[in-house]
């Protein structure tokens, strides 16, 4: 079956609960959404997960997509959303493992999330914040205008543009970016 | 006009932020059953959603209907007992207790029959 544009197929799951659609809709953008997720949660099983609810939540919310912005955007939005949840979470939980003594099991936790390989860009990531992190990756990995990126993250455009200074201006000092370019 | 200057200005990319598209990008993720594996939740989810309703109207039913034909033939006893020149015409007017109950049933199947046939 040939689909439609991203909105037609929006449409159809709105409508009618075309499950099918909404299942042709997380195969065109699954991959941008689980890269998004594994750069900014820095592990590849978790990351999975967390883009899995968000595919969930973004069923049960479609009916809010105006259908203004791209797509992909508005899903990210999820993604995001569902990340700094998940973290908070996690931070939670963590907290009260520690108050109950078993920060060992906490620490391990949180080195499970960090575990995973560490090539160029995971040390580029590391020398930036979160908020910087998610920035750049929805700006260079998947290609969002600042606009785009601001409905994304509730910012305004200006912010988004002084975060992605910021985030270039650090890897920049941390790492010769030219060096990079011929290998 | 501000908009096509802003986003202008934007397509404008100097060397590093080539070097910075070409360190972010990175090879497209193969679905691998991933997207079965939501549309099957999904599809769960519904259909959880769409037996839960008719399933808790038919365990209210169940429970309620003792207590719901006690006070229906509580109602037909006491409009029967009232005296006759109250209600002249009423003892041959009002149908059957079992006719009511039925009559009541088929109007709540026929009901949640149509709101499910609308979903």
């Amino acid at each position: 079956m040939a689909w439609g544009e991203d909105h037609e197929l929006v449409a159809r799951v709105v409508s009618v609960q075309d499950t099918r659609a909404f299942g042709e809709l997380i195969r065109r953008h699954q991959s941008h959404v689980r890269n998004f997720l594994r750069k900014l949660s820095g592990d590849m099983s978790a990351a999975d997960d967390l883009a899995q609810d968000c595919f969930m939540r973004a069923w049960d919310k479609l009916h809010t997509y105006s259908g203004r912005g791209s797509f992909i955007g508005w899903l990210l939005k999820i993604a995001y959303t569902t990340f700094l949840q998940s973290k908070r979470k996690s931070k939670r939980y963590a907290e009260i493992l520690e108050q109950v003594g078993h920060a060992s099991e906490a620490e391990s936790r949180t080195h499970t999330m960090q575990a995973d390989e560490t090539g160029d860009l995971d040390k580029f990531l590391a020398v930036l914040s979160e908020e910087e992190r998610a920035v750049m990756v929805m700006s260079y990995a998947c290609g969002l205008s600042h606009r785009e990126i601001s409905e994304a993250t509730a910012m305004p455009v200006g912010s988004v543009k002084s975060v992605i200074f910021r985030g270039k201006e650090k890897i920049r000092t941390s790492f010769d970016i030219k060096d990079h370019q011929h290998g | 006009m501000t908009s096509k200057i802003i986003n202008m200005a934007e397509r404008i990319k100097d060397a590093e932020d080539r070097v910075l598209e070409s360190m972010f990008d990175a090879a497209p993720i193969a679905d691998n059953g991933f997207s079965g594996q939501i549309v099957k939740r999904i599809r769960r989810k519904l259909w959880i959603r769409r037996v839960t309703l008719p399933l808790a109207v038919l365990l209210g039913l169940l429970v309620a209907f003792r207590p719901m034909a006690a006070v229906v033939k509580g109602v037909y006893d006491l409009l029967l007992s009232m005296p006759g020149d109250l209600v002249p015409s009423l003892a041959g007017t009002l149908p059957s207790l079992q006719i009511i109950v039925t009559g009541a049933l088929i109007l709540v199947v026929a009901m949640f029959s149509l709101s499910m046939l609308e979903d």
